[in-house]
C-alpha cells in the first residue's frame, strides 16, 4: 500500500477539458444520427490491439441488445435512393439534416469512454454530397481520437459505398473493425433495393480491397458485413450462398443480419416488416457454418424447396435428417459430438475431458458437462441405451 | 475454440468470494482449471459456482460502473460489490486511463489506484466521501462547487447526453424486457450505483421500484 498523499502527488496533471467546449452536444442531432444506426449491429468490442478482454456490454436497451460502443452517422444527409432507407433522397418523411465535426465526434467519444459508458465508437454515415468527402471526415474523427488523444478504445468504421482505396486504407490504419453493408446478397436483389449503389463495383470491390490490404497489425478486429433481411425478397438460402462466399473469398470475421422493418415514408413504407425470427434463424444457420463448421450440403437441409428457414431450430432439422443411428458420448469424435442438438463447442470439449478419466454412464453426467440433455437425448446412447425418439419430433 | 469458463488463476477468483474460507482454498490446492470445470465432486461443483458468481460479479461491474471527474487528475464512481472484488475493479479503471487516480467505494470503504509507468499503486480508505476530502485537500482543488466537474458541458451534463443516445438506440419492434432484466441484473446495478431505464423523462416511480424490491439491497459487506 502507498499512501493516498503519495498517490495524489504522483497522478499526472490530465487536462479532461483541454477539448474545450466540444463536448456540449445538440440533443435533437446526437438522438437523430444515433437512430440512424439502431439497426446495424456490432456486437464485439473484443480486439486483440489492447489486452484482450471479453467484449463489455455496459448497458442493453429494453430490447435486449447491449449498448458498448457510441454508434452514430457521421450525418444523415445522403444522396442515395436506397427504398428502405429515411435519409434515402426518395424518402418523403425526411427529418432534418444534421452532421457532426471530427472534433465534436471525438470529444462525445473520449468524454463517454472516460466515464465509462462505452468501449468506443461505431461511425457510419450517410453519403452526404460525396462519398470521399464524408469518408475523409469519418477517417479524421478517427485519427482526431487515436493520434491527438491517444485513444484506446475500440473504433469500428464503416466503409461507404463507393469510397475510394486511399481512404478505405487509411480507415484501415486506424480502425480495429472495419465493414461495408452488402445490404442484399445479390446483384438483382440489391436494384431492387437501391438504384444508386452498382453492387460490384461499389460494394464487392471495395470488400477485395479490404481483403487485399488486410494485414495482422492493421486491421486487429478483421473486416464484417451487414445485411438487410428481406427488403428485396430474397429467401435465406440465397443469403446462405452469398455468406459462404463472404466467409471463403472475403475472408468476413463475421456476417450481421437485420430484418427489414418499414419505414415512414421510404419507398418499401407498405411493404411487409419481416418477423424477428427470421433474423434469429439467420444467425443460428451462421453459427453452424462458422462455428460448429458444418457444412454447406448439412445446412442446405434446413431450407425449404423455396430456400427458406422456417422457425424452428435448424440444428434440429438437420440432425433429424443426418442422425441415423444415436452417438456414444464415449467415443464419438468432437465432431459427431457437435452434430447432437444441445451440445454446443464448450460441453463437446468438457465431454472430450471427462470421459478422460471416467466412464460417461449417466446422464448426469451429461448435465454437469453443459448438455441439455433433454434435446440431445434422443440422439445419444447412454450406457448402452437409447432414449425415446419421440420427443426429437416433439418441437 | 471456444474458451472454458473455468480461468487459469480461479484461485484468486475463489478467494474473492464472500464465503471463501482457509478450507475451501486448500482443498483448491487439488484442483487443476480443467478438473473444476468437468468435476461432478460437490466440492468441485461448489467451487465452480463461487468461481463464476466472483468472475460475473467482475465482468458487470466493469460495465456498469460510470466515472465522473474530480478535478482533472481523479475519477471516481459507487462500488458496493458482493464479493471482494473492490481492489480488483478499481485497478482495471487505472489501468484504462494510465496517470489518472481511479476512486471506487461506498458509505464504509474505497479503493484507490493509479497506474503509472505501468506499475499500479494502491490505497484503501474509508467512506468514499472522506477519501475524496482527502484527495481534494492533497491535489490542492478548490471547495466542492457541484457545477465545477462538468464546466466543460454546460449545455447538457453527460448523463442526459449519454441518456439521449442511449434512447436513440431503442428498436421497439424488438422489445424484449425478459432479456433486458436477464442481462442487466437489479442487484448488480445496485452495487455498480446505475439504474437504466429507457425513456427516463417518461418513467414513474415503478420502474424503478417496479418488481417489488427496494431500492436498498442488503449488501453484505465484505
Amino acid at each position: 500500500m502507498v499512501t493516498l498523499d503519495k498517490i495524489a502527488h504522483l497522478a499526472e496533471n490530465c487536462r479532461f477539458d483541454s477539448l474545450g467546449p466540444a463536448a456540449r452536444a445538440n440533443p435533437e442531432k446526437l438522438s437523430l444520427l444515433g437512430e440512424g444506426t439502431r439497426h446495424d449491429v456490432c456486437a464485439s468490442t473484443y480486439s486483440p490491439r489492447e489486452t484482450p478482454l471479453p467484449g463489455i456490454c455496459h448497458s442493453f436497451t429494453q430490447d435486449g441488445r447491449c449498448v458498448s460502443l457510441f454508434k452514430t452517422l457521421y450525418t444523415n444527409h445522403c444522396s442515395h435512393q436506397c427504398n428502405y432507407c429515411t435519409n434515402a433522397t426518395n424518402c418523403s418523411h425526411k427529418a432534418k439534416t444534421f452532421s457532426y465535426t471530427p472534433e465534436e465526434l471525438a470529444s462525445i467519444t473520449l468524454s463517454l469512454y472516460r466515464s465509462n459508458y462505452i468501449e468506443g465508437l461505431f461511425l457510419s454515415s450517410g453519403a452526404g454530397r460525396n462519398e470521399d468527402d464524408i469518408m475523409e471526415k469519418m477517417v479524421e474523427t478517427a485519427r482526431w481520437l487515436r493520434q491527438k488523444h491517444g485513444f484506446r478504445g475500440y473504433i469500428h468504421l464503416k466503409i461507404l459505398p463507393g469510397a475510394s482505396h486511399d481512404h478505405i486504407q487509411e480507415a484501415m490504419e486506424l480502425a480495429d473493425r472495419v465493414s461495408i453493408n452488402l445490404e442484399a446478397s445479390t446483384a438483382t436483389h440489391m436494384n431492387e433495393m437501391c438504384a444508386t449503389k452498382d453492387y460490384e463495383n461499389d460494394i464487392l470491390q471495395r470488400q477485395r480491397y479490404i481483403r487485399d490490404m488486410s494485414t495482422a497489425a492493421n486491421l486487429p478486429a478483421g473486416q464484417t458485413t451487414q445485411l438487410v433481411v428481406g427488403a428485396g425478397g430474397e429467401s435465406d438460402e440465397e443469403i446462405f450462398q452469398r455468406i459462404i462466399y463472404e466467409y471463403k473469398e472475403i475472408g468476413l470475421r463475421r456476417a450481421y443480419y437485420s430484418a427489414f422493418c418499414p419505414q415512414e415514408g421510404t419507398r418499401f413504407e407498405h411493404k411487409e416488416a419481416q418477423p424477428q425470427w427470421r433474423e434469429h434463424r439467420l444467425y443460428q444457420i451462421d453459427w453452424l457454418y462458422r462455428v460448429y463448421h458444418f457444412q454447406p450440403l448439412e445446412i442446405r437441409q434446413a431450407f425449404d424447396e423455396n430456400g427458406f428457414l422456417h422457425n424452428n431450430d435448424p440444428k434440429m432439422a438437420i440432425a433429424r435428417e443426418f442422425m441415423d443411428s444415436p452417438v456414444d458420448p464415449n467415443v464419438a469424435t468432437s465432431r459427431e459430438l457437435l452434430r447432437v442438438p444441445g451440445i454446443g463447442p464448450r460441453s463437446a470439449q468438457r465431454i472430450v475431458a471427462l470421459r478422460q478419466r471416467q466412464k460417461i454412464l449417466a446422464k448426469s453426467d451429461l448435465v454437469a458437462a453443459g448438455v441439455r440433455v433433454k434435446r440431445a437425448a434422443p440422439f445419444l446412447k447412454i450406457n448402452g441405451w437409447r432414449d425415446s425418439t419421440l420427443e426429437m419430433w416433439s418441437d | 475454440m471456444v474458451r472454458l469458463r473455468v480461468p487459469e488463476d480461479f484461485h484468486y477468483y475463489l478467494s474473492r468470494h464472500q464465503d471463501c474460507n482457509e478450507r475451501l482454498l486448500a482443498r483448491a490446492g487439488s484442483f487443476t482449471p480443467r478438473d473444476l470445470e468437468i468435476s461432478t465432486d460437490p466440492d468441485a461443483m461448489r467451487m465452480r459456482k463461487m468461481i463464476y458468481a466472483v468472475t460475473g460479479e467482475v465482468h458487470r461491474m466493469l460495465a456498469f460502473i460510470r466515472l465522473k471527474p474530480l478535478g482533472s487528475q481523479v475519477l471516481y464512481g459507487y462500488l458496493k460489490p458482493r464479493h471482494r472484488i473492490g481492489e480488483h475493479v478499481c485497478d482495471h479503471f487505472a489501468r484504462r486511463t494510465p496517470g489518472i487516480i481511479a476512486v471506487l467505494g461506498n458509505g464504509s470503504e474505497s479503493w484507490i489506484s493509479l497506474c503509472r509507468e505501468g506499475r499500479i499503486m494502491r490505497d484503501h480508505g474509508r467512506g468514499i466521501a472522506e477519501t475524496l476530502e482527502r484527495l481534494r485537500s492533497a491535489l490542492g482543488l478548490p471547495e466542492d462547487d457541484p457545477d465545477a466537474d462538468n464546466s466543460n458541458m454546460s449545455d447538457l451534463n453527460l448523463d442526459d447526453l449519454w441518456q439521449v443516445y442511449y434512447d436513440s438506440q431503442y428498436c421497439p419492434e424488438k422489445k424484449n424486457l425478459a432479456v433486458f432484466h436477464q442481462r442487466m441484473p437489479r442487484r448488480d446495478q445496485d452495487a455498480a450505483g446505475l439504474r437504466m431505464v429507457q425513456n427516463k423523462k417518461e418513467v414513474t416511480l415503478d420502474d424503478f421500484l417496479g418488481d417489488g424490491r427496494s431500492t436498498e439491497h442488503p449488501l453484505k459487506d465484505p
